[in-house]
Formats: C-alpha cells, structure tokens, sequence
C-alpha cells in the first residue's frame, strides 16, 4: 500500500496546481445544444398553447444551468478533457427532458413528503444528478487504480447486485428488475453493465496475449486457449444466467455483445467471434425453447400483425408512430401522446422513446440522434486508441461500446430490425438508473480522456498475468 | 484438459519480458478501427430501416385504419362529411354539448352497408374506415403541406368527401329492394363511377353511431340472419348462373375461338337428350322452341342455352377461360374504395388447364354453375367492360375529395384495363340488346329492357343445388349506345331471372336516365 499512498499524495499535489484552461471548443458545443433546446422548448409549449410562447422554462433552465455549472468545474479546474462528449450527452439529456415535459405527466408519479412529482420532475431530477456525478467523476478520477487492482472484487460486487434483485427484486413489465432501497428504486442491472466492463477490461488487459496467440487443441483442432477464458466466461455466464432468469433480455444481450467485441478488440481474432456468435445462436434456440417470453418476442418481431391488439400492439403502434411522423416530424406536442386515456404506446418514456422522437421530430430528428451515438462512438474508440495502455483502452472502448450498442439494440428493436428486448435508450429514456450509469460511464470515459491524468503503472512482468493474486502483491 | 502450448508460451513470456505492445500482441487500435466500422455499420442499417418506415412506409402506416392516430386526430377535429355527387350531405359530424361529437347520417338503411358507420364504441366500418385517414384530414398531404403542418396550430386538415353515389338513385334503389337479400351494383361504364351501390337488409348506421342506441343496434345487427353487415355487393359471393355467359363470350369471342356465327351441329338434338360431357349430362330443354336450329352465338345468349355455351368452354379451354377473366378483375380483390372478395371461376388445384377439376366442371363453369362465384360488382364491370367497347374503367365510389377551402380534387377517370376489342364488346352488346328485345329473348329477359330505350342485358338462375329458389341476376346497361349506366342485380334466392331481377334492373336503369334527362333538360 506504500506506493499507492505515494501516488495519492502526488495527485494530492497535483489538486493544489490548479491551473484553469479554457475549453472553447466545448462551449461553442454546449452553446449550440443550448439554442437547440430552447428553440425545441419554445415549439413545444406553442404547440400546447396554441400560440407563441416560450412556456414554463423553468425545468431547462436550470438544465442548462446544470450544464454549465460542469462545464465551468471542468475550466476552473484545468482538465484537458475531450470537449465533445459532454455536448453530446447534454443534447441527448435535453431531447429527453423536452419529450419528458411533451408525454403525459402521469406516466410516472412519485411523492416525497406531501409533494407529487411528474415525469418531467423527476428525469430532471435525475439528469441532474447524472450531471453532477459526470463531472464529480471526470474532475476526481486521477487514477485508474481503484478499478484496475480490484477487478475481481468489482465482479462479485456485481454478480452479487445481481443476485440481490434476484432475491429482493420487484417486478416490472413480466421482468424482475427493480431492486429498492426505501422509496428509491433502480435497476442494477445498468450498473453491472459498468461493472462488467471494468472487469473485463481488466482481465483481458492482463491475458490478451495469451488469448490472441496461444490455442488449445484438441485433436487436429486448435481452439481458443479455453483454460485462460473460464474466469471471464464463468463470470460473464454468471452475469447472463442471472439477468436471463430474470427475463432481462435486453442487458443479456447487450453483456454479450460488449463482451464479444471486447474479446476482439483485445486479442484480434475473428475466431472469438465466429465462436461467439454460435454460442449465442445456440443460446438463443435453447432461450427461445425454454421460455415463452422469448418465443412470443421473435412471433412478434416476425409478424407483428397476427395479434394486433395483443402481442402486437407495442410494436405496431411504434410503427404507426415512425410513420406519421415522416421525413420532419409533427413538431414537438403535435404527435400522439395518448389514445383514449392510455398512452399511444405502452413504455413510450423508456423503451420506445425513440419512437416517440421519430415521430415528432420525424426522420430528420430522428436521425440526429442515431448521429449523437455515434459521435460518442467517435469520442471513446478515439480515447481507446489513444490510450496509454491495455487496461485504459481496453476499459474505453468497453464503456464506449455499452452506451453504443445498447442504443443500436433498443433502437433496432423499436425498428423491428432485431427482436425487441427492453431496455433503455441511453440518456433518453426516463429512469434514474440507466442515467446514473450511463453518466458513470461517460465521466469516467472523459478522465480516461484527460491527458493530465495520472500515467499507469509500469508493465509487470509476464508469465503472472493469470495469476491474480500476483498483482496485489505487486 | 490438455493444454499442450500454453507451458511453453509462459516460459517464453518470462525470457521475453516486454510489454504487451511489444511482443507482438496485436495493436489496439486497429481492432478498435474494426469494431468502429461495425458500429457504423449497424448503425448505417438502423438510419436505412429508419427511414424505410418513416419515408417508404409513411403513408402505408398513417392510414392505416388501425392506426390510433386516426381515432386521436377525430377526437380533436371534427372528421370532414361524406356527400354525394349532388352534394347531398350523406354522413357529417356534430360537435355535442358536452364536448363529444356525433356521426349523423341521412337516413336511408342502404347507406349502412356502403358507409359503414362511425361509433365511439365500435370504431369505424366500410367507407368510414376506408376514407378515415382522408376524414381525419391525415390523407393526402404533400411533404411541403407537411412542412407547413408543423407551423400550423391545427394539425389537421379533415376533407370532405365526394362518392359519384346518386342519393336519390340510392334511396329508390333501396325501396325497391326493400325486404328483399341482395345487391344492387349501378356504375356509368364510361367512367367507372359508381353511381348506387345498395346491399340489402341494410341497416341505418344511426343506430350505431348513436351511443344511446349503439350497443342494443350492433348486438341485434351482428346476430341477425340476414347479415345486414355485410356488404353483399362487394363482400357477398354467389353462383352466378347464366350472366358468367358474358365472360365465356368475352373469353371465347376475343380469343377467337369461336365467330359470332359459330353453330354446334349437335346442340339441336342434344337439347332432348343431354350433352355427354365425361358421363355428365349438360341439361337444357328450357327453350323449346328453337327446335332444330343449330344455334349461333348470338342466338344462343338470346335463349340462354347452355349447352352451346358448355361447348363453347370446352373449346376455349380452362387455362384461356379463366386468363380472360382475370383480365376482368377475377382471380384478385378487385381495386375498389372498399375491400372486395375475390370473385373465382373456379375453386382450382384440380389437373386441367386453369385449374378445373375435369371437363365436367369447365362445361358447368362456362354457362356459370360448377364452382363459379361473383360478387355483383364484379358483374356490374363485367357488364361496364361490354358497355364500354371493351374499355375497363377504374370503379370509383369516390370521385372527389374537398378539402376545407372548398376546393375540389377530383379522383380520376381513370382506365384500368383494357379488356377485349370493340368490335367484340359490340358483338356481345347486340347479343344482350336482342336477348332483351327480339322474340325469342324477351321471354327471358324482356322485362329487363327500360321502356324507350335500347337496352342490353342478360338474366341469370343460379340453381344452388338441393330444394329451394335459385339466385335470381340481371346485368345489362341502357342505352346499348354510348350507355350511361350498367347494372347488376342480385336476388338472394328469389327464383328466375327474368321474373325478378329483370324488372327490378330495368326500374333502376330507367329511373337514372330519367334523372340524367331532368338534369339534362
């Protein structure tokens, strides 16, 4: 623990030469989500109104606030971070405060002490928060140490969050998702998400040249060095078994998708992934066997239009709403929020958001915001590359890949590219879990990003890399 | 488990000590440049099926009926009025006191089956449905009136709608079909405009669209016998008997199998005795008159004789009889502001050409019985096609939509196919004249003729097998040059042809052109 201790006391140093640097770049951005978000406000209320009006802008004025309060803590305090992500979140947080202030208040109520608060109060309440920890993260993260040194720890962490919601979960939508804490509710499984990442990132740092170079065999056969992939594959299995049982397919399918291109990116080997997607293929016939739920999604997905006011009727009217929306949209409140008392689509605030984007801000909209994951995808794959070494690429271009493929996945599923399977479409959909993680993902992504951060370890010797308890020796 | 290499590259590993990037470990960054162009990949898809639903499909999806947003944009904007081609107001809506609005319709228990009805408990029907989105005032708009529409307050712009319908031939129609089943198709051949359309027992969508009286209405309405739901005229199948001797002409003329001067020698003495078709006898004997005269074609549609008609199909051959009568809207749902069943010559699957069973059935099938099926509006062109030289117009209930600067688009004319030459159409047209007219038709179908004018048309008696009436049918059209209407007319198990739907035709055809001529003078 000496060095350790010496090394905080050297970031310890490092806080009091604070040097502010201005990040121009970022304000431009963040000026013109600003405007966007106003202009999109602005509409929004007139619509409702039914003349000019900039309306109650209470609520995004002091997300606006929220944003640059950040962006002055980044200036003040000198980091030399990527400017584009925060933007791009703060746009994306935006639409979603504006599409939550245009759904039905009701959708969601909570009630602390007397007061009941609406959807709109409450993802503000969140984004906030999300913000607040973006940038707590991104300021006070100076060293990776804590995520690289305790992997294994992190991963029981997460497989026991897990298995909490297992035992004391609630159900939500046939799934068991919620776990509670008082009147708190959140879904762990956003934040197992990161854990796993972190995780992973750290295992293969350690073991991806002994996966990418070394094979088992097996007769004629040279396979994948199966003994080094049990502790991932055992954990990752673990991970999925759990979140499957809970009938969370949308995590399921996001952890294995993240895990394979991890698997690519640390050892360049198309095998892993050929074998991958054959175990996936055969998991999903044995999913689709086992459970019902799983059935009835791909019935679905095929044909949406054999029980349209049954299983259909989710998916259906998701397609009604990309369709009236055409190439620009009905404008913001002039779509369909609710028919006949309930809402157009069921889920529209999390998992079928997008649907409700595409149809008020249509394809142009629409478009945009498919646009803005990408650039996140930009943004960390470009910090991955970048990287000073394994454990940081590797844990950048993980973090990256959940936001990233976890859009595609619900997004596609909103489409009926691929089955749907629920889950949140990062920084859009209401919930206070899938922001909070969401935001940890992207604040640690940006004091990845930092160039002043702390310079990693040196290389430790080979031939311990397996050996885990080697390193906290280290 | 064997790990034969993996001893080996750990003691390499520890002579090698070097780090990752070093030793040959694959480079980072060109694995994350990979995964990067997959995630635009997928993304690229995701942008393209995007736009797929929002560009392709839009239109598709907004108006389809089951679409909510149809029911939601109703409950903010009073849906636009159905009139017809007077400008008779046939369905409108009414905005209620306390704040729901209300369909009214003219009362006229034939407007049921045609409009549908419009009911906050039961939705929409029939035209009501089919027109919703035109209604509600999604229909119809360009991308610029798009644009515009999200600058507008008022995001909807419900239009009026304008059928080619004549309230007043409608309601006389329906009086005289009046306790009676069937359906009544009136089209102008010239211009494929549907001039009635009545399916009978009708019911007064009223009652459904009445919430005081909509439930104890869709209940008595949806267990009745007598299905007055139902749209017989585009929706009801029947035999049609003797009138699918039209489409046999069609085929058999414009194929050039037979002349209008073709005579089957044996058709005489085979009237006593049956024609032997595979140990089948085709039976006729209902014109004995004709004696010994070996018919020719248009002597033949006079009298109605099957068995010339039975040699006819067997001549023309099961693959050229039902080739032609898909050119005449067989075989598919007919194009139509309402959804059509699909009218068949036969059931199909069997060995013959065409589908038929044995020759047996194509012999039956070419004077109409055997597994031939019709809905009236299919006979109604049938007949429009012969009208007008051959020339198929496009069926159209609505002509017109009005949007709310009263401006009007009109909806075609517009030709849908071109079905055989004039030449033959007037053969077949003279053939139906004197089958009306001349002294041996008129037994059959004189009563069918409109008095003063010339008229062509041909009776049906569908036996439908086992006791009980056969369908009765009159198609034609008046006058048989240059005609402004051509009918169908079915009778639901009402006897011969020329007893009852002839006289019913000849009423309908009579009562138009007496109202073109006051319109006209």
């Amino acid at each position: 623990m000496t060095a350790a201790a010496a090394r905080n006391a050297r970031s310890g140093v490092a806080r009091f030469a604070i040097r502010p640097a201005l990040r121009r770049r970022e304000f431009g951005l963040l000026a013109i989500v600003a405007a966007t978000l106003v202009v999109g406000h602005a509409s929004l209320a007139s619509t409702e109104a039914g003349r000019l009006t900039l309306g109650d802008v209470h609520l995004l004025g002091a997300y606006l606030g929220a944003l640059l309060v950040v962006h002055l803590a980044f200036v003040v305090t000198g980091r030399r971070m990527d400017q584009v992500l925060l933007p791009v979140v703060a746009m994306l947080g935006g639409v979603s405060l504006l599409v939550m202030e245009r759904l039905p208040q009701d959708l969601v109520v909570q009630r602390f002490g007397g007061h009941s608060f609406g959807l709109a109060d409450l993802q503000f309440g969140w984004l906030v928060l999300s913000l607040v920890l973006l940038g707590v993260l991104a300021i006070l993260v100076r060293s990776d140490n804590w995520l690289r040194l305790y992997k294994y720890t992190w991963a029981a962490a997460g497989i026991a969050l897990l298995l909490a919601v297992f035992v004391f979960g609630r159900d939500v939508n046939g799934a068991q998702l919620n776990l509670c804490l008082g009147p708190v509710c959140g879904q762990p499984s956003e934040l197992v998400k990161v854990i796993l990442v972190v995780f992973m990132a750290g295992y293969l740092a350690d073991t991806r040249e002994l996966l990418a170079r070394s094979s088992t065999r097996v007769g004629p056969v040279r396979l994948p060095p199966i003994p080094y992939l049990i502790p991932m594959g055992a954990m990752l299995g673990i991970a999925l078994g759990v979140v499957a049982f809970q009938h969370d397919l949308g995590s399921a399918l996001l952890y294995f998708l993240v895990f394979l291109f991890l698997l690519y990116i640390a050892t360049a080997r198309l095998t892993y992934v050929v074998l991958g997607l054959l175990v996936f293929l055969a998991g999903s016939g044995i999913l689709y066997e086992l459970y019902p739920v799983v059935r009835l999604r791909v019935d679905i997905w095929l044909n949406p239009w054999a029980d349209p006011q049954g299983a259909g009727y989710q998916t259906l009217r998701a397609l009604y709403a990309f369709g009236s929306g055409g190439i620009l949209g009905t404008g913001l409140g002039a779509g369909l929020p609710s028919a006949g008392g309930a809402p157009a689509i069921p889920v529209i605030q999390s998992d079928f958001v997008f649907a409700a984007i595409g149809e008020e801000l249509g394809l142009i909209g629409a478009l945009a915001i498919l646009a803005c994951y990408l650039v996140i995808a930009e943004r960390g794959l470009r910090i991955a590359a970048t990287a000073q070494d394994d454990f940081r690429a590797l844990l950048a271009a993980g973090l990256t890949l959940v936001v990233v493929v976890q859009a595609a996945i619900i997004v596609g599923g909103n489409l009926r590219v691929v089955p749907l399977t629920g889950i949140t479409l990062p920084f859009v959909s209401y919930g206070g879990s899938s922001l909070v993680a969401n935001a940890l993902v992207v604040g640690l992504l940006l004091a990845l990003s930092d160039r002043g951060v702390e310079p990693p370890p040196p290389p430790r010797p080979r031939g311990r890399a397996f050996r885990s308890a080697g390193e906290r020796i280290r | 488990m064997r790990l034969p290499r993996s001893g080996g590259r750990s003691g390499r590993g520890r002579t090698g000590r070097t780090d990752g990037l070093e030793t040959g470990a694959p480079r980072i960054g060109r694995s994350v440049l990979r995964v990067a162009g997959v995630l635009g990949l997928v993304y690229v898809l995701l942008a393209g099926s995007l736009t797929y639903w929002q560009v392709v499909q839009a239109d598709a999806l907004t108006l389809n009926p089951a679409n909510p947003l149809i029911q939601a944009a109703q409950e903010t904007t009073l849906p636009g009025e159905i009139l017809d081609s007077r400008g008779t107001v046939l369905a409108k809506s009414v905005r209620l006191s306390n704040g729901s609005q209300l369909r009214q319709y003219l009362t006229d228990p034939s407007l049921g089956p045609l409009l549908g009805y419009r009911s906050a408990m039961y939705g929409t029907a029939g035209l009501e449905a089919a027109e919703d989105g035109v209604l509600v005032g999604l229909a119809g708009q360009s991308e610029s009136d798009l644009l515009l529409r999200k600058l507008r307050f008022r995001p909807y712009q419900p239009e009026d709608v304008v059928l080619g319908i004549d309230e007043r031939l409608q309601a006389e129609t329906e009086r005289l079909m009046a306790g009676r089943r069937g359906a009544v198709v009136a089209i102008d051949p010239s211009t494929g405009q549907i001039l009635a359309l009545v399916s009978s027992p009708g019911f007064d969508p009223n009652a459904i669209a009445n919430p005081a009286t909509a439930t104890a209405s869709f209940t008595r309405l949806s267990s009745d016998a007598a299905s007055p739901l139902l749209d017989r005229a585009t929706q009801g199948l029947f035999v049609p008997g003797s009138v699918f001797k039209l489409v046999t002409s069609i085929a058999a003329l414009g194929s050039g199998t037979i002349t209008p001067q073709t005579t089957y020698p044996d058709q005489p003495a085979e009237e006593k005795t049956g024609f032997l078709v595979d140990g089948y006898r085709v039976i006729d004997g209902h014109h004995p008159f004709t004696g010994n005269i070996a018919l020719n074609y248009t002597q033949a549609l006079e009298v109605s004789c099957n068995i010339y008609f039975a040699h006819v199909g067997l001549a023309l051959g099961g693959g050229r009889l039902v080739q032609w009568a898909e050119r005449l809207g067989f075989g598919a749902p007919i194009p139509f502001d309402l959804p059509t069943a699909t009218s068949q010559v036969t059931s199909g699957g069997g060995p013959l050409p065409g589908g038929f069973k044995d020759q047996v059935e194509l012999a039956n099938a070419a004077y109409g019985q055997a597994q031939v099926l019709v809905t009236p509006l299919q006979m109604a062109l049938v007949a429009s096609a012969i009208a007008n030289g051959g020339v198929l117009m496009q069926p159209r209930l609505v002509i017109a939509t009005r949007d709310q600067n009263g401006t009007t688009h009109p909806i075609g004319p517009s030709q849908w196919r071109n079905v055989v030459d004039p030449a033959t159409a007037s053969t077949i047209a003279n053939a139906m004249e004197q089958a009306v007219s001349s002294a041996w038709g008129a037994p059959f179908a004189g009563l069918g003729k409109v008095p003063g004018v010339p008229t062509a048309g041909k009776t049906g008696t569908a036996q439908l097998g086992g006791s009980g009436e056969p369908h009765s049918w009159f198609v034609g059209f008046a006058p048989v040059k240059g005609a402004k209407i051509a009918v169908a007319v079915l009778l639901e198990r009402a006897g011969s042809g020329a007893t009852e739907a002839a006289p019913l035709a000849s009423k309908v055809m009579a009562d138009y052109l007496s109202l073109q001529q006051a319109a006209g003078s």
